[in-house]
């Protein structure tokens, strides 16, 4: 009787694949969920792409009809554009610096805050999180205050503490600028990065810590040889959220330095607006052409730099994890 | 474990009441600021045919003194019209410049605004940002007329025979003079009523009062973050050491109207930045300039944390309200050591052009409030609350308006020290479209005068001749472009051999060319 079963069911004609229309139709109603975010993705994420990338073909203020079509000219001169590369390298420091200290530093106080023994876990993980949902600019325009060397509580600390004999300018001083900049990026969005560490800790199942204590080992050893390697998948994510976070900066840096004092602290963000939008000492009309080939040109180079960091990513997954 | 729950929730919400509860006292407190200016303002009716229905008016500018007016003048005006509100919006230079352009860019702009500083009355049309105020403004003719000559010029406020900008003050004012503390500046030994600073006695009262201050106060300081000031400050300097150069838009700015030709290799544009330089180099400057904008630098006087600063008349009504204790006084920027200073020139008569959005509905409102602006009445208003800080331009305001010692020195002053200059523009309307080309070449002039401050830029002489090849070579080819397109222009449009920087350039000169 078995056999005969197993015999019908080997010659049985296979069931034929259902086309893509019937996929669709049979699941219409995940389509139809989709619909408003597909929408919203396309008005407010793939049009002002490709807007840009047609605008970046063009002479055009931006304010006007009279579009003028100068095709590859405005990247010709974006490439030509000393300030444009200064730009360019400084973004690209921001990053390098800012993303590994945001990694390390919150990975440290996730590590500390996933202890069940601390107590007032909760309230530390609410501080450090605060700084997070403060508003950007309101945050910006505050350390300036802050940071001010005139009377500035840092400088007033720095100097009373004999630490410093001077007061120094942070916002002002072209060697200082960007880095006090990155130094507030840093302490503003290190919350959000630990949360995502935390979120990777809750993953460790609690019986390897258990199992490492039995077998005698320290907190270093459990971190280096059980931590680290389960939380290496969530690290990948984890750096290239932080790294896209890290050239999103715009707000920040226009409302602590605009970029200055003469260009030190200029990163893209900030260079694609002031060419797009005009500067309070120029006389010049705004040249949205042109920031949009920067702006494209910028992109481009960040996707690349994604996709190698994707490839490094998928190469990191096929290695086995160490036992 | 549920009590010390409900114990936390009434704890949390208790501080969102204290947060709620101080917001909202915050926010009265602030209307309450506001409204605290409103006072009856007789208002004429001007004939404007205006809207019954509510309407909200949208107005921005850059504040200052505009700003103290305006605070008494809104509320009035809507007392008047209890269906028209005015949201005023006063806001610093930087602003303007991003906050105009992109109210533009998505159709959301003020109804009135001042253009920012980069931009021209010229592009602002030509780019379809304003309307006419021709057919906006009651019996405009006649009230045109009023106005003394050189305040409407084409070119700078007409366009084709429309007139498009409304100047409501005198142009006679400069942004450089100095503003300083008494108490310090007699203590350090210098008494500026029996004349002016030098060059050389500026620097050494600066040095003098940072080092009586002992790090409590300093002797100059600048709002650096604010790139103009920087240029401003240069130009001014080197033109009353003796370059003539001009003083206005990017269209005459740093131009040697005698010759046509840049001025920023001349050795009074690089004596300006040296001496700043040696301020920096002397300590005398406040610390943290640089990270800081202009109004930020002013409010720093009242304070007593500097004795000088170089800025506008706008700041003697503002302190003489808000600071009636701090006593300063008013004088020239320091004038050259070894010869009488040149005059400043500007290049047309009006200031304060306000234009009218060309999308803007409220035509009518504006075109009653700029009607009143223009009146006997409204410029006495103007000039009864503002003082120097924005002298009116109606001859009549002028005599007619109680003003304190201090505005009256600082209208004298200028009286004496600016002249009106030729303009380009006037001579050759043409050259229009060179406006439209023309862009600022990077880095700017006040951006390479602050480079040189923060010591990024080294070479003061070998930056100045590289702004000099960059403007001439932008220029030329601004020129160059029009010309192409059938433009009847040329740099010699820029060059007035008949002009004496010592007096008024008038119309009988530009017929002589």
């Amino acid at each position: 009787m078995a056999t005969q079963d197993l015999n019908r069911l080997a010659s049985a004609p296979s069931r034929p694949e259902p086309g893509l229309w019937q996929q669709i139709v049979k699941a219409r109603w995940c389509y139809l969920f989709m619909l408003p975010s597909l929408l919203l993705t396309g008005l407010f994420t793939f049009y002002p792409i490709f807007a840009s990338w047609y605008f970046s073909f063009l002479d055009w203020s931006g304010f006007t009809d009279t579009k003028l079509l100068v095709g590859f000219a405005n990247y010709r001169e974006v490439m030509g554009d000393a300030l444009f590369w200064g730009a360019f390298r400084r973004s690209f420091i921001f990053m390098l610096v800012s993303v590994p200290l945001q990694l390390v530093f919150s990975l440290i106080v996730a590590v500390v805050l996933n202890d069940k023994s601390f107590g007032l876990a909760p309230l530390f993980r609410t501080l450090f999180f605060i700084p997070v949902v403060t508003t950007t600019a309101i945050v910006g325009i505050v350390m300036t205050f802050i940071f001010s060397p005139f009377n500035g509580p840092v400088n007033r600390i720095l100097v009373n503490s004999g630490i410093l004999n001077q007061p120094i300018d942070f916002l002002g001083n072209p060697q200082t600028a960007l880095g006090t900049v990155i130094g507030v990026f840093v302490w503003k969005w290190f919350g959000i990065t630990m949360i995502y560490w935390l979120a990777a800790l809750q993953t460790v199942p609690s019986d390897l810590y258990e199992a490492a204590k039995l077998d005698g080992a320290g907190r270093w050893h459990i971190f280096r040889y059980i931590i680290v390697p389960l939380l290496t998948p969530f690290a990948i994510v984890i750096t290239l959220i932080t790294a896209v976070g890290s050239l999103n900066v715009f707000a920040l840096v226009q409302t602590m330095t605009a970029g200055g004092p003469y260009y030190s602290s200029e990163v893209m963000e900030v260079y694609i607006y002031r060419t797009a939008f005009g500067t309070s000492s120029g006389g010049s009309v705004p040249r949205l052409g042109y920031a949009s080939a920067a702006g494209v040109f910028f992109g481009l180079a960040v996707m690349v730099i994604t996709i190698f960091q994707g490839l490094a990513a998928r190469s990191m997954r096929r290695k086995p994890v160490a036992p | 474990m549920s009590e010390k729950n409900s114990k936390t929730s009434v704890t949390r919400r208790q501080v969102l009441k204290l947060i709620g509860a101080t917001s909202a006292a915050a926010t009265l407190a602030s209307y309450g600021g506001s409204h605290a200016y409103a006072q009856d303002m007789p208002i004429p009716n001007s004939g404007a045919i205006l809207p019954t229905e509510k309407v909200n008016l949208r107005w921005v500018d850059s504040g200052d003194q505009k700003a103290v007016f305006y605070r008494e003048f809104f509320p009035a005006y809507t007392k008047a019209h209890p269906n028209i509100n005015i949201a005023y919006d006063p806001l610093p230079w930087n602003e303007i410049a991003q906050v105009v352009p992109l109210g533009i860019r998505n159709g959301t702009a003020h109804d009135v605004f001042q253009l920012p500083t980069s931009i021209s009355g010229a592009q602002a049309v030509s780019e379809g940002w304003v309307q006419p105020l021709d057919d906006i403004i009651p019996n405009f003719a006649e009230w045109k007329a009023k106005f003394p000559a050189g305040v409407f010029l084409p070119g700078i406020t007409d366009f084709d025979g429309k007139t498009y900008g409304f100047p409501f003050t005198s142009a006679k004012r400069y942004s450089t003079h100095l503003l300083y503390n008494v108490a310090y500046m007699e203590q350090a030994g210098f008494d500026l009523e029996s004349g002016p600073l030098t060059w050389s006695s500026f620097r050494e009262a600066a040095r003098i009062i940072t080092e009586q201050g002992k790090g409590a106060y300093y002797g100059f300081i600048i709002g650096g973050n604010q790139l103009n000031r920087w240029s401003d400050v240069v130009r001014n300097l080197a033109v009353m050491a003796g370059v003539p150069a001009g003083t206005g838009s990017l269209m005459t700015a740093d131009i040697n109207l005698s010759t046509g030709e840049y001025a920023f290799n001349t050795q009074q544009y690089i004596d300006a930045v040296n001496l700043l330089l040696a301020l920096r180099d002397d300590g005398s400057v406040f610390p943290g300039v640089l990270s800081m904008n202009a109004p930020q630098a002013r409010a720093f006087m009242p304070q007593g944390a500097a004795g000088m600063i170089f800025q506008g008349p706008w700041n003697i009504p503002q302190w003489e309200t808000e600071n009636p204790d701090y006593n300063f006084g008013v004088a020239s920027q320091p004038v050259p050591d070894d010869k009488d200073p040149l005059p400043l020139n500007i290049s047309e008569g009006g200031a304060n052009s306000m234009w009218l959005y060309s999308e803007s509905k409220l035509g009518a409102v504006v075109g009653d409030i700029f009607h009143y602006l223009g009146t006997a009445e409204g410029q006495t208003a103007w000039a009864n609350i503002v003082g120097a800080a924005d002298a009116p331009i109606l001859p009549e305001a002028i005599a007619n308006a109680n003003m304190s010692p201090r505005a009256k020195k600082a209208l004298e002053l200028f009286n004496e020290q600016m002249r009106v200059g030729p303009n380009p523009l006037v001579r050759n309307p043409a050259l229009i479209d060179v406006s439209l080309e023309l862009r600022t070449p990077e880095p700017s002039f006040a951006q390479v005068v602050q480079g040189l401050y923060t010591g990024q830029l080294k070479d003061v002489e070998a930056e100045m001749n590289g702004l000099q090849e960059r403007y001439t070579a932008e220029r030329e080819r601004a020129v160059q472009v029009v010309q192409d397109r059938g433009g009847d222009v040329s740099l010699d449009d820029w060059k007035f051999d008949n002009w004496d920087p010592q007096v008024d350039y008038g119309a009988a000169d530009y017929e002589s060319l």
